[in-house]
């Protein structure tokens, strides 16, 4: 069983902060005022520290947590996290502003029950815990102070103070009393930590930045946070924290050398896939509804292998094969299953053995197919759909602000959709011609103009993703312009696509706001504007674009408080 | 009302002989790759089922019924009135099928799955399963299916007493004896859209663990009449489902190299029905459906739909004793039948390969409904050995019954 976990004690003089969790204080601590008075509290204490940044951990940040730390074999029943809100176009910028709803708090502490208890059965607890009390029935003060010290360090991110192990220990020795079983004492002690903001958020603090006067820029401790779940979508590593301990994570060279490291990692394609799930929409899977009726080759285990087939691709052309980000648009390669190559209605070897999993194949769309790219995938295609048709408007919408950030405004209150949603006109065949005549209204057309030729497009694929040549008898015309250049179907717009600027400018500018979880500031947006023009010279590559941001000072830099949103 | 044609000749022997034959000398499977100038489609059959016909003149007397009606006249043979009988088989479950005098009455229960059971099969004073030895219990004369119509093929291009008339195409000289044996029990007295009731539930269990059963066409030009060359595979993989249950088109399956279930006709395809020239059949099923279908003289006549899809019946002469194997296994619950009366009708209505040393036929003529759906064929290389051509039905194989009335 691999994990993080070492039987090493962190405890820490306490400098002041403000004790959370215990699950009692948690509800109130989450309250506007009493998080203000927590910081305030800390303030006050360490002039030198601030927390600035609280951003919940998503469910896959969760899962891979309690994975790294405690090890694959415990399982992650369950999923407590809501999928949050979307803001300058990612749930991880939105994350920030997410706080717990009581129902929320409630199924992380059910999942934390689970998880504990998993933790600390005799078949586990003697590799995890490091001691073993003298006596089963009694606490045992040392040893509860010696796991609580060590997983603390891992769930917190940063070493417990003094007064959290105090607290921790005091409850895991109440239950034992109360329960007469030491083990399950430390779960309530392990449960009340992991319903704690400090685990189920990652809080950022910063510090005076001594070597820019004036500014201020993330601590140690926060700066491992960030990187790490930047890079891998998980804590930080044992050597990742004990770089942030020694300090040696502050210095260019320390730095350097961490990222050197995990870039290197099989985990960085968790981070690869954490990052195009959040710009790409997947949190659409979550409310997507076609209709079985209409599309029955649609199943729930075809929904989730094109999301699994996505994200396959994007890791297989970036990280192995090392292909420039533009080259998503129109490679040909891709990853099948069974049940996807019929949806695509193509052949595929097939070598399951009877009983099998499911098999993933490569498999490259011949020349002349016009399935090419992301925006040929059923992922894509689906996602921008509505549940019983597809939606030139929607998919043109999703490109313009998902792949190039842009923003289109929703539509007046008084629009009238009714001709648009008419599929059986027979004056309008085609959903080309129902818009074409929703556009002949100008409050309509300065939208429109914008999102529906994309979408156009894409007509040739229904709802589902399945291929189709013609809308209710009449040829599909996928023809449109983009920025002045005629095309004739999506093979020509993607190439326009590619050619855009936007399309870079905008990968770039959203993994930054990825990793900080935030809009970049003026300076910021100076740098990724240098920093986007080399690139699309030399060749958006995924490794280099992630060095040179978890490279780059100003990513732990905190804005001054004019700049913030709170 | 027996029927005993005893005319064919032995081709049944030939015919294992020859199978035992292939598996020795397991010949290297070749492709089923056309050349350059053909074009090869392929296809997985979406349903398989016992071609039924009912008309007012099927079973004139009535049915059979089902699973009580059969236990109830099992009881009353052993000398219970009518009202006791039921009263005993509507408290089997309570009392283990006892009379008000607490004796127990052993035909009160079912015959389980002849084939299944090992051991002490206590059944009504034997100490085996009469579903084993069926002929150790008495004929009970069920009712057999009569009347001018019934779904088949002419397998012997002659025109007798027994044989049906096709009652879509009017093709006269249909030769369907197994129908007579099958066709006044409930489960099996339906038309479409109803399947019957086994084969339905045992082919929707089937699908999912059985690899699939394939067919391909291959012709010059498969949009026009001309002669073609069809092939029944089993694959290594099993059916896709779509959201209905129903068998997806457009699948991917790996052919069987192994030769057992290879099976290669010659054909013609003539105003879009697809026929084959007769000839031997065998592919490898399961037991939860069949665990093989096995003819000689097979024949059959498939429509070929504007969807890409085909439907129509496979037929051919098919050994009696494994087919009442297959429903023994299965047993009465399943099947809603009497296993003793299937057998002696079976028996009754053979209709083709004697045996050389008893005189007693071993075949029987039968039909199967047969639905097939585009599919892909892939060799074990993963190269294309026949395309899927169009999108198919909306609804094809075990959930049909429940959506074409739609």
């Amino acid at each position: 069983m691999s994990s993080y976990l070492q039987p090493i004690t962190s405890k820490t003089k306490n400098n002041g902060c403000t004790k959370f969790g215990v699950l009692f204080s948690l509800l109130l601590c989450l309250t506007p005022d009493v998080m203000s008075q927590a910081k305030g509290a800390e303030s006050a204490a360490n002039s030198n520290s601030e927390q600035v940044t609280f951003v919940r951990l998503t469910s896959d940040q969760y899962r891979n947590t309690i994975h790294d730390i405690f090890g694959e074999s415990i399982e992650v029943r369950g999923n407590a996290a809501s999928t949050g809100v979307r803001e300058a176009g990612l749930i991880a910028v939105g994350g920030r502003k997410i706080t717990l709803s009581a129902l929320e708090l409630e199924s992380y502490e059910i999942l934390a029950l689970d998880i504990a208890e998993q933790i600390l059965q005799p078949s586990r607890r003697n590799t995890l815990l490091g001691c073993t009390p003298d006596d089963d029935a009694l606490a045992d003060q040392e040893c509860a102070e010696q796991f609580i010290g060590a997983v603390g360090l891992h769930l917190f991110r940063r070493p417990l103070m003094e007064s959290e192990i105090d607290s921790f220990v005091a409850m895991a020795q109440s239950a034992t009393q109360t329960l007469g079983n030491f083990y399950i004492g430390l779960q309530a002690a392990l449960v009340g930590m992991m319903v704690s903001p400090d685990f189920l958020f990652r809080i950022e603090r910063s510090v005076a930045n001594l070597e820019s006067p004036g500014s201020r820029h993330l601590d140690a401790w926060s700066r491992a946070s960030r990187l790490s779940f930047f890079l891998w979508d998980s804590t930080p590593s044992p050597a990742l924290l004990e770089a942030a301990r020694s300090g040696t994570l502050m210095t260019e060279s320390g730095l350097n050398q961490q990222v050197e490291q995990m870039m290197t990692s099989a985990k960085i394609e968790d981070g690869l896939r954490a990052f195009f799930a959040d710009m790409l929409a997947f949190d659409r899977f979550d409310t997507l509804d076609i209709d079985a009726n209409l599309y029955p080759r649609f199943t729930k285990n075809v929904e989730d292998e094109a999301r699994e087939q996505t994200l396959r691709t994007i890791a297989d052309q970036l990280l192995i094969k090392e292909l420039d980000y533009r080259d998503l648009f129109d490679a040909r390669q891709t990853f099948l299953t069974p049940a996807l190559a019929a949806l695509y209605g193509v052949p595929i070897p097939i070598r399951q053995e009877l009983g099998g999993t499911v098999p993933w194949v490569p498999y490259e769309f011949p020349e002349g197919n016009a399935r090419v790219g992301l925006l040929g995938q059923v992922t894509f295609l689906s996602l921008f759909s509505h549940p019983g048709a597809s939606s030139p408007t929607l998919r043109g919408k999703a490109v313009r602000e998902h792949l190039l950030c842009q923003t289109i405004p929703p539509p007046p209150p008084d629009v009238d959709f009714s001709l648009v949603r008419d599929a059986d006109n027979p004056n309008f065949k085609t959903v080309r011609d129902r818009l074409a005549e929703h556009r002949s209204n100008p409050t309509c057309a300065g939208c429109h103009t914008l999102m529906d030729p994309i979408g156009l497009a894409l007509e040739i694929f229904d709802a589902s993703g399945v291929h189709r040549t013609s809308e209710n008898g009449a040829q599909i015309d996928t023809s449109g312009q983009w920025a002045g250049q005629n095309y004739e179907g999506v093979s020509d717009l993607v190439q326009l696509l590619k050619d855009d600027p936007t399309l870079t400018s905008c990968l770039i500018q959203r993994v930054y706001s990825y990793g900080t979880a935030r809009e970049p500031n003026s300076a910021e947006l100076q740098w990724l504007n240098t920093t986007h023009a080399q690139l699309r010279n030399e060749g958006v590559h995924w490794r280099e674009l992630m060095q040179r941001i978890s490279r780059n000072p100003d990513f732990y830099t905190v804005p001054n408080s004019t700049e913030m949103e709170f | 009302m027996a029927c005993r044609k005893a005319k064919k000749t032995n081709r049944l022997w030939k015919f294992v002989v020859s199978s035992l034959g292939w598996l020795v000398i397991a010949l290297p499977f070749t492709p089923l790759l056309a050349a350059d100038n053909l074009e090869t489609r392929g296809y997985v059959i979406s349903m398989v089922h016992t071609a039924a016909y009912v008309d007012d003149q099927t079973c004139p007397a009535g049915t059979n019924g089902t699973r009580p009606d059969v236990l109830i006249r099992r009881v009353m043979s052993e000398g219970y009135g009518e009202e006791e009988a039921i009263s005993i088989i509507n408290s089997v479950r309570i009392n283990g099928g006892r009379d008000d005098a607490g004796n127990l009455v052993g035909t009160a229960i079912t015959l389980g799955g002849g084939a299944s059971y090992t051991g002490d099969q206590s059944w009504n004073d034997f100490d085996f399963n009469p579903a084993n030895v069926p002929s150790a219990m008495p004929d009970p004369n069920a009712f057999n299916a009569t009347g001018r119509f019934a779904f088949g093929l002419n397998l012997d291009g002659e025109e007798g007493p027994d044989s049906w008339e096709h009652p879509n195409t009017g093709a006269r000289g249909i030769d369907n004896q197994m129908w007579r044996v099958l066709g006044c029990w409930d489960a099996y007295h339906v038309n479409k859209p109803v399947i019957p009731y086994n084969e339905s539930i045992a082919w929707d269990t089937a699908v999912d663990a059985m690899p699939a059963w394939l067919i391909s066409i291959s012709g010059e030009d498969l949009n026009q009449d001309g002669a073609v060359t069809v092939t029944f595979d089993r694959a290594l993989n099993i059916p896709l489902r779509d959201a209905y249950g129903s068998i997806m088109s457009g699948a991917s399956f790996a052919v069987d190299t192994n030769p057992r279930s290879h099976n290669e006709f010659n054909g013609q395809i003539k105003d879009s029905v697809l026929t084959i020239e007769p000839g031997d059949f065998y592919i490898q099923g399961e037991s939860q459906f069949y665990p093989h279908l096995q003819f000689f003289n097979t024949q059959l006549r498939f429509e070929m739909k504007d969807d890409g899809s085909m439907e129509g019946h496979l037929g051919g002469y098919q050994p009696w004793r494994d087919y009442y194997h297959y429903l023994s296994v299965r047993g009465e619950t399943d099947g809603a039948i009497d296993l003793i009366g299937i057998f002696y009708d079976l028996k009754r209505f053979a209709d083709a390969s004697p045996d050389p040393r008893t005189g007693e036929n071993t075949a029987i003529s039968s039909a199967y409904f047969i639905e097939a759906v585009p599919a892909f064929h892939v060799d074990d290389t993963g190269s294309l050995l026949a395309e899927s051509v169009g999108q198919g039905p909306k609804f094809s194989g075990p959930a049909v019954s429940q959506y074409t009335e739609q």
